[in-house]
Parts: C-alpha cells; sequence; structure tokens
C-alpha cells in the first residue's frame, strides 16, 4: 500500500497543474453543499429569532374589535381577549413542551400612552423575563412594576419612584432591558391578576369587548422543533371550532378568529433568497453536484486516458487488472482527500464571513401593536428587527459533501480503471 | 541447450491482415536470437506475442512447458512478470518517476518492502553503469542513457528472457554499439535469453542465429 501512495503521491506532486483543475471541483463540491446547506439552515433558524425571547415555538392571538375611543385600558384589535379555560383545552394537544400567557394592554393615560403586559413570573415567560432585570427585583405584589429600560430612560423613571396607570398607583420594582421591541413589545410587566383587573375595571375595554376576570389575550406554546407544524395544525383545527361574528378588523383580520404564529410565518420575510431558499437551494445543490460530478468525472477520466501510455508500460512490465485498479484508486482518493480538504477550509471561510452578514425580519404589526395615531416614535414602533445570520459550520453537512465525494471518487476510480483496462498494451505503446 | 520457447503455427490477423503467418521455431535457452526484416514483415507483432503482450488468432506458444496461448490477460501479466523482460525502442520510460523507481517499477506490486525493492533497483543500475543518474529523471538522461534504464527495468524480476524491439532504434550508432555490448554481456554472464528484433543487419549480427522475416511469414 506504502508503495503505490508513493507512486500515486509523486503523479500528483509531479503533475499538479494537471490536477489542480480536479481538486478545485472537487472542493466546490464539498463548498457548494456546505454552505448552501448550511444557509438554509441559517435561515430556519433565523426565523426562530423573534421567538426565542418568548421562549415558544407557537403564539396564539384572537382577532377583536378596534377601542371605541383611546381612554383608559383597552385591547389592541389583534389582542382579543381569550377565555382562560382554552388553556386547558390545548395542554391536550400532543406535542407541547410548555405553555405561557400574558394579557397585553394599551393604556391611555392623561399624561401618555402606555404597553403594559400582565405576566405570571412563575412560568417561562416570566422567568425569561427575571432573567432580563438589569436592576431592582420582580414585582412582589400587585402595586408594583417592573418597566423597560429604554421606556424607563426616555420618561426618567427609577426604582421605588411611583407612577399611576390607568388611574391605580404602582411602585417601580425593577428595570428589564431588551423587551421594548420585539413580540409584543411592552413598556410595563406587572403581575398577571394586577392587568387583568385594570382590564376588568376599564370601562372603555368593557364596552369593546367582553371582559372577564380572568382572560388573557397571548398565549405562548413551546414544543419540540420537529413538530412545531404538526401542533400549529392541531391548535388551528381547536381554535377554528370558535364562533366567529364575521367582521373585520382593520388589518383585514376577521374578528373573533384566532391568528396562530409559528417560525414559517417569518420565512418569507427574512430576505428574498429565503423565499426560494428551501426548493431554491435543493434545485442548485441538485444541479452544482450533478454538473460538478460530471465535470469531475470527465476531468478525473482525461487525467487517466492522456496516461494510457504508462498504464500500457506498467501492463508490459507485469501488473495485473487489479494492480491498475489500485493506482488509479489510490490516485483518485488522494484528489478526493486534497479536494474535501480544500473545500472544508473554503467553507469555514465563507461560513465565517456569511456570520456576519445582518438579516432583518420584519414583525407583523399584530404580533407588536401600535396605536397608529401615536406611530411617530420610531424607537417604540420598529417593528423591523436586525439580527446576525444564525450561520455555522454545520459537521452533518461536512459528512455529507464528504459522502458524496466518495462516491463520485469511486465511480471515477471504477470507470477509469475499465476504460484502461480495456487497452491493450501493445496497441497503445505502438501507437503512442 | 535446452528449449525455452517453442512456437508452433503461430499466426495473427489485424483487421483482415495477417501480420505473422504460420510462424514455427524454437528458441534455446541462452541464446541470443536477433529476429531481421524490414518494417511491416510482422517481426514486432511476433515479439509482442512471445512477449505474451499480443494473443495470437491461431498456433501454440510453449513456454518451458506452460501454453502461452491459453492464457488471460491477468495470467499473461503474471508470467510476464515473473519470466519476461521487455525493452522497447522509445524506452518507455515514467516521467513522473525518477531513475530508481523507473527501475524498481515492476517490483511495486509484488509483497516486499520498499528498502528491498530499492535495493535491488540500486544493484541492477549499478549493473548497467547508472550508480551515478539514480535520482535524475527521465528527461534529464540521454538516448543511451534512458535505454540502459528500461534494460535494467526489464531486468529487475530475474526474467529468463529479455525481449528487445529495436532497442537501438531511437540512439546514435557510437550508443547503440554500446547497447548491444550490454545485451551481450548479460546474454553471456548472466545466460539471459536475449529475443532481439531489428531492421539493421549490421546490429542483427551480433545474435548467435538470425531468424528473417518478410510479409509476416519466416523465410530464413
Amino acid at each position: 500500500m506504502t508503495k503505490t501512495f508513493d507512486y500515486a503521491w509523486k503523479e500528483i506532486s509531479k503533475r499538479k497543474k494537471k490536477y489542480m483543475l480536479n481538486v478545485i471541483l472537487i472542493a466546490l463540491v464539498v463548498v457548494m453543499l456546505i454552505t448552501l446547506n448550511s444557509l438554509g439552515t441559517a435561515y430556519k433558524e433565523a426565523s426562530r429569532l423573534p421567538f426565542e425571547k418568548m421562549q415558544s415555538s407557537i403564539i396564539i392571538q384572537k382577532n377583536g374589535n378596534v377601542p371605541e375611543n383611546t381612554t383608559g385600558a383597552v385591547t389592541s384589535c389583534s389582542l382579543a381577549p381569550i377565555r382562560n379555560n382554552l388553556i386547558d383545552e390545548i395542554e391536550t394537544i400532543e406535542g407541547i413542551k410548555d405553555i405561557s400567557y400574558g394579557l397585553s394592554l394599551w393604556v391611555f393615560d392623561n399624561d401618555n400612552f402606555k404597553r403594559v403586559l400582565g405576566v405570571n413570573w412563575d412560568d417561562s415567560l416570566g422567568t425569561k423575563l427575571k432573567a432580563g432585570i438589569v436592576e431592582g427585583e420582580i414585582p412582589q405584589s400587585d402595586d408594583e412594576v417592573l418597566i423597560e429600560k429604554t421606556y424607563a430612560e426616555q420618561y426618567n423613571l427609577k426604582i421605588e419612584q411611583k407612577l399611576e396607570i390607568s388611574e391605580q398607583e404602582f411602585r417601580v420594582s425593577g428595570i428589564v432591558k431588551g423587551y421594548g421591541k420585539d413580540i409584543i413589545a411592552s413598556d410595563f410587566f406587572m403581575n398577571l391578576e394586577s392587568a387583568q383587573g385594570i382590564a376588568f375595571d376599564s370601562k372603555n375595554l368593557q364596552e369593546t369587548e367582553e371582559f372577564n376576570q380572568d382572560d388573557i389575550n397571548i398565549i405562548f406554546v413551546d414544543t419540540e422543533q420537529t413538530k412545531i407544524n404538526a401542533v400549529a395544525g392541531k391548535l388551528k383545527n381547536l381554535l377554528n371550532q370558535e364562533s366567529l361574528n364575521g367582521g373585520k378588523t382593520p388589518t383585514g383580520k376577521t374578528i373573533g378568529s384566532y391568528n396562530i404564529y409559528t417560525p414559517e410565518s417569518f420565512e418569507n420575510q427574512i430576505s428574498s433568497l429565503f423565499v426560494l431558499s428551501d426548493k431554491l437551494i435543493l434545485f442548485i445543490s441538485i444541479i452544482t453536484i450533478i454538473g460538478s460530478v460530471l465535470i469531475i468525472m470527465k476531468s478525473m477520466s482525461h487525467a487517466i486516458i492522456q496516461r494510457k501510455k504508462e498504464f500500457g508500460i506498467m501492463k508490459s512490465i507485469g501488473f495485473t487488472k487489479k494492480d491498475i485498479q489500485k493506482e488509479i484508486g489510490m490516485e483518485t482518493i488522494l484528489q478526493v482527500f486534497a479536494g474535501y480538504i480544500l473545500g472544508i477550509i473554503v467553507s469555514f471561510i465563507t461560513i465565517l464571513l456569511l456570520a456576519r452578514t445582518k438579516i432583518s425580519i420584519s414583525i407583523p404589526w399584530e404580533l407588536n401593536p401600535y396605536p397608529h395615531f401615536l406611530a411617530s416614535n420610531p424607537n417604540l414602533v420598529d417593528t423591523v428587527q436586525t439580527y446576525l445570520l444564525p450561520i455555522q459550520f454545520q459537521p452533518a453537512y461536512a459528512i455529507l459533501s464528504f459522502v458524496v465525494v466518495i462516491i463520485i471518487g469511486i465511480l471515477t476510480a471504477i470507470i477509469t480503471t475499465n476504460q484502461i483496462n480495456k487497452l491493450k498494451a501493445m496497441e497503445v505503446l505502438k501507437n503512442e | 541447450m535446452n528449449e525455452l520457447i517453442t512456437i508452433k503455427n503461430l499466426s495473427k490477423t489485424f483487421n483482415k491482415v495477417e501480420a505473422v503467418k504460420d510462424v514455427s521455431f524454437k528458441i534455446k535457452k541462452g541464446e541470443f536470437l536477433g529476429i531481421q526484416g524490414h518494417s511491416g514483415s510482422g517481426k514486432s507483432t511476433l515479439l509482442g506475442l512471445l512477449a505474451g503482450l499480443e494473443k495470437a488468432n491461431s498456433g501454440k506458444i510453449t513456454y518451458n512447458g506452460s501454453d502461452l496461448t491459453n492464457m488471460n490477460e491477468d495470467e499473461l501479466a503474471l508470467f510476464r512478470r515473473e519470466n519476461v523482460g521487455v525493452v522497447f525502442q522509445s524506452f518507455n520510460l515514467i516521467p513522473t518517476l525518477n531513475i530508481i523507481e523507473n527501475i524498481a517499477l515492476p517490483l511495486f506490486p509484488l509483497n516486499i518492502s520498499k528498502n528491498e525493492m530499492i535495493e535491488r533497483a540500486r544493484k541492477i543500475a549499478k549493473d548497467v553503469g547508472l550508480s551515478h543518474r539514480l535520482t535524475h529523471y527521465a528527461n534529464e538522461l540521454s538516448g543511451g542513457e534512458q535505454q540502459r534504464v528500461a534494460i535494467a527495468r526489464a531486468l529487475i524480476n530475474n526474467p529468463k528472457v529479455l525481449f528487445a524491439d529495436e532497442p537501438t532504434g531511437n540512439l546514435d550508432s557510437k550508443t547503440g554499439k554500446k547497447i548491444i555490448e550490454l545485451l551481450k554481456e548479460l546474454n553471456r554472464e548472466k545466460e539471459l535469453t536475449v529475443v532481439m528484433v531489428t531492421h539493421d543487419n549490421e546490429i542483427a549480427k551480433n545474435s548467435d542465429r538470425i531468424i528473417e522475416m518478410k510479409d509476416g511469414g519466416v523465410i530464413r
């Protein structure tokens, strides 16, 4: 084996230029396979980023009526009240890992507009919020609130400070960072019961929607990655049984219907490339692989056939078909390995560069509602989120590309060996 | 001298052209046999048949009792590896291998160590006067030196017979003479049977016996 390796190594290293094309083509196949597939995975991952903050895979909301006027606490038309007993029904669906929920309110006080979110501090949403606290602590009583950092800075609010929300006095218990944008962005976070109390007492809200004391208006469902679509399908079946009153919200949604958001809801928004990504990547991958395989096989086979005189010499001095097969096989393996290593290096660098790419995800208004007449503050209503592309070098794709190039190598070696073995030594030596 | 190769009614046709026609003769062990003839007389085809590089259409070649005409390609390859050395007019060296590797090439498929292979090649190189050229490549050598490499490569497996097809054809007369001297020396000192094809009367005269061919047949 060492002698075969030595000969093959010598052949390739002495004729570098001749074999360089093969090595580059193999590397190209590896780069295409790894990069395109990693890109596809990255865009899928990216579509989950807006959900990551909420520790969920699926978000459920209900479409409702537009508030009659802008006084006191109301719910946005995309966040109509949901009866609490729906949680029990949702829990029966198989594949769900965790459910958390909250109540999101718009509060029009005399002094300013506030976005309020009532949460359970013990569930996953509450736990996630706790982790974002930069100062102070979570509310310990029903008259305490947590403030989003940007809002606190804008209005110069400090811990222990007292303020009014819908005519009720609250004390600031802490400041949380990073929830002023994204999904269901809020300025104030309080106990769910406190928010429910504000909503229940709001005359304006009761006139717009019928609000029960324990109603909620947003549900976060966490599932295993592979079960997101299945669970979303079952949720649609379950929730569509709810009666609809037939009217439309200003954004065209049917009043009384449910919106079920999954990462798929964002996939089409990430980039124009991703609109076609799944099919495009599959198509490009297949075309690239087929094209490259044909060129590689042609090129490698040509390099061998050009040396038919040398193989004629080998035959004349006693090399059997198997000996020649070993020699061609070894040369092919060396080229495949060289191409594979080059491909891995180039893929790694490409992915490192791609990881610096920024992508924008537009959050639908329904998921981050803001009164249109107050939308002059872009800092608060910026629904376009920018993320770094979450692309990573995936070992699984490195293994996949290795299998592909090995198959290419084996096929090429078989084809060229057959061609060489058909040659008659005497004819080759006479004619060359 | 004992008979090494027996050729009986041997014929070879290429596209309806009879390159070798009903040829019969014997080659003795240790003999220096010249096969002479003009271009197209069939002498190179006959050499190819004797060396197991071509398959005959009819007739029989017996080598030490073994029938070459019944062997398949791989059996013929093994036969060549164990019994035959072949030298061509155009040297046929591998350009990417250095001289010692070219000489050792027939040993590559054998189950022997690399060191042993190189040692054997070094010894043969010394025998043919190439010790000073071992790490050079074919394109750095003169024609005569390249033919010596080809002869060394043909001898490395200790063959019983050496087939040489116009071994001086690409060499000037002085270098050609030296190559013939080398073949004669190998024939004399190692008792190596040499079968040499040539169109040159003067070169052929160096043989113990000459077979003359014309239009595929033996005329003398």
